[in-house]
């Protein structure tokens, strides 16, 4: 593993030095979070949460559905090995594909983890994002969440030849996911179909998480089915990406 | 240090070794030389464990180095034939993350990399951005990140590709010096001015196959050719071959084993001499050793590597 820590200490070091994804990625929902909280307000208390102020859902479904943007950045960083000619590199060290994975993986869950808390505190200062619960309950949430995404990203990684189908997968499971997850509307505002089939998605879950400590005064035991559920998928998800990982297949990123 | 048995390799349908052999000893330097092509590529990414060998040992110091991969890395340094760095992180920066992905201990690091970019003449540029440097410049930082972990088993695949004269020969000093530290060198190229620069072991790999090894002195003293080699417009009627004392090496392309003057070729082919295309001169030299031992010319060799 000691590829892997060099790997992850690289990784974070050029992220670093060129963030701008990132304050972009940090900057787009705070822009649409105000947007919706009147709106989700009013849909929060139909539901039957009377002094909801429409950030419990508004603020957990950007960060859910943005998150899932951001978690596609691991894949870049993969394929851009490609474009620096450092694969061969990397891999001459032989570093065994979970290695590899791992130095790849970590420094974006860190990152995902520290985007989502930091919306979440943003969402509490200037969108009146109140938590009902355990936070340790919501800081599982988050990194169960983080975890899930990336190990499904680093599986279209392993999956995909290309940076433009990694990027068209991920962007069309960000919007797929977030919309059936519940992310953008509460579920119970859905039709029965998609109800029906959102537990397949990591967002669904991570709603679930967020609405029992948002919504409700969650604490770890209410939260343990989602949070099983993320770190169970993740689980599976990492062990097919790394048996599906070919080191020696060629990427191709940007021509 | 190496010794590389019977490797195949194929990618498909192209057949990229066919049974190469190649052993290296301690401070020695081999050069393969090869055209684009030719082999030379698989054969270090294969000792290098980059690629899987069809069939063939690689033992390494005594082990089965595609067995054992990890010992293996940490004995073998290779600069592959794209320059491979991180544009956004310092010339440093480059230097100790290669030192601290080949396993060298965090107190040693700074040291390594210092010590490195000084052989290399970047000791001015350790704090600057690689993505700034000159190709000359980052070329040399390619070939430093190699052996940073003071590798036992150098290889540089056409270390010299696009770099300026003066990157050229501080390349070529800094390989010598490798060797005389004790470091076993392959070296691939097609440059025959660096391989005789380099003094080393050479090697001629043609078509997946070695086809012969040697000093300079021995080749071209096995191998020597020497006449001249003219290309016509058209065939050349068999008669008149004869009356040469040519062979055919191409389409309408003669070679006559006299070292016959210019003007004298053209005296024997009389009005024919009208279609004469180009005339050179063999002198027994590595290019003629080459052209011996593989039947064509090093130069003119086509794009693409295996």
């Amino acid at each position: 593993m000691d590829a892997a820590r060099a790997l992850i200490g690289v990784q974070l070091r050029i992220i670093r030095r060129d963030p701008w994804f990132l304050v972009i990625m940090f900057g787009m929902p705070l822009v649409v979070m105000p947007l919706f909280v009147k709106t989700m307000k009013l849909s929060l208390q139909a539901e039957g949460f009377a002094d909801a102020t429409g950030a419990e859902q508004v603020v957990p479904g950007q960060v859910v559905l943005f998150g899932f943007m951001v978690s596609g950045s691991v894949a870049f960083s993969v394929f851009r090995e490609h474009g620096w000619n450092t694969w061969d590199r990397l891999r001459a060290s032989a570093a065994s594909p979970a290695a590899l994975l791992a130095g790849f993986g970590v420094p974006w869950v860190l990152i995902h983890v520290f985007y989502q808390v930091v919306l979440m505190v943003v969402g509490g200062m200037f969108v009146g994002l109140r938590l009902r619960g355990s936070v340790i309950a919501e800081f599982l949430v988050i990194v169960a969440y983080s975890v899930c995404l990336i190990a499904l990203v680093l599986l279209f990684t392993a999956t995909f030849r290309t940076i433009n189908q990694v990027q068209a997968v991920v962007n069309l499971g960000a919007m797929l996911f977030g919309g059936l997850g519940g992310a953008l509307v509460p579920l119970e505002q859905l039709p029965g179909w998609a109800r029906a089939v959102a537990p397949i998605t990591p967002s669904y879950w991570a709603m679930e998480g967020h609405r029992a400590v948002f919504l409700e005064p969650g604490g770890l035991a209410d939260v343990a089915k989602p949070v099983g559920i993320l770190f169970g998928a993740a689980l599976v998800l990492a062990a097919v990406a790394v048996k599906k990982f070919r080191v020696d297949e060629t990427k191709e990123f940007f021509a | 240090m190496l010794v590389a048995t019977g490797l195949t390799k194929s990618y498909g349908d192209v057949q990229a070794l066919r049974g190469a052999d190649l052993d290296v000893t301690s401070g020695q330097i081999v050069a393969l030389l090869g055209k684009n092509g030719a082999g030379k590529t698989t054969m270090i990414s294969i000792i290098a464990g980059l690629l899987k060998a069809d069939s063939g040992t690689v033992m390494l110091d005594g082990f089965d180095a595609q067995r054992d991969l990890d010992r293996a890395s940490k004995l073998i340094g290779i600069a592959p034939q794209l320059t491979g760095i991180y544009g956004v992180l310092t010339v440093r920066e480059n230097l100790e993350f290669f030192a601290n992905l080949a396993g060298v201990p965090r107190s040693q690091r700074v040291a390594e990399a210092v010590s490195v970019a000084e052989r290399l003449g970047l000791t001015e540029l350790l704090d600057r951005g690689a993505g700034k440097l000159s190709g000359g410049e980052q070329r040399r930082l390619h070939t430093g990140c190699a052996l940073v972990h003071q590798p036992k088993l150098l290889m540089l695949d056409e270390p010299t590709v696009g770099a300026d004269v003066a990157t050229r020969a501080q390349l070529i000093d800094f390989v010598r010096e490798s060797a005389e530290a004790g470091s076993a060198v392959i070296y691939t190229t097609h440059y025959l001015n660096e391989v005789e620069a380099l003094d080393a072991d050479i090697v001629i790999i043609d078509d997946g196959q070695v086809l012969a090894r040697g000093t300079r002195d021995e080749l071209v003293e096995q191998h020597r050719m020497q006449g001249v080699e003219f290309a016509m417009v058209e065939d050349l009627p068999p008669e008149v071959v004869e009356r040469l004392g040519a062979t055919t090496t191409d389409a309408s392309t003669y070679r006559i084993a006299d070292d016959i003057p210019v003007g004298e070729l053209v005296g024997k082919l009389g009005p024919l001499s009208d279609q004469l295309l180009s005339v050179e001169t063999i002198r027994p030299d590595l290019e003629s050793v080459f052209l011996a031992v593989t039947g064509d010319r090093l130069t003119g060799a086509e794009e693409g590597s295996t």
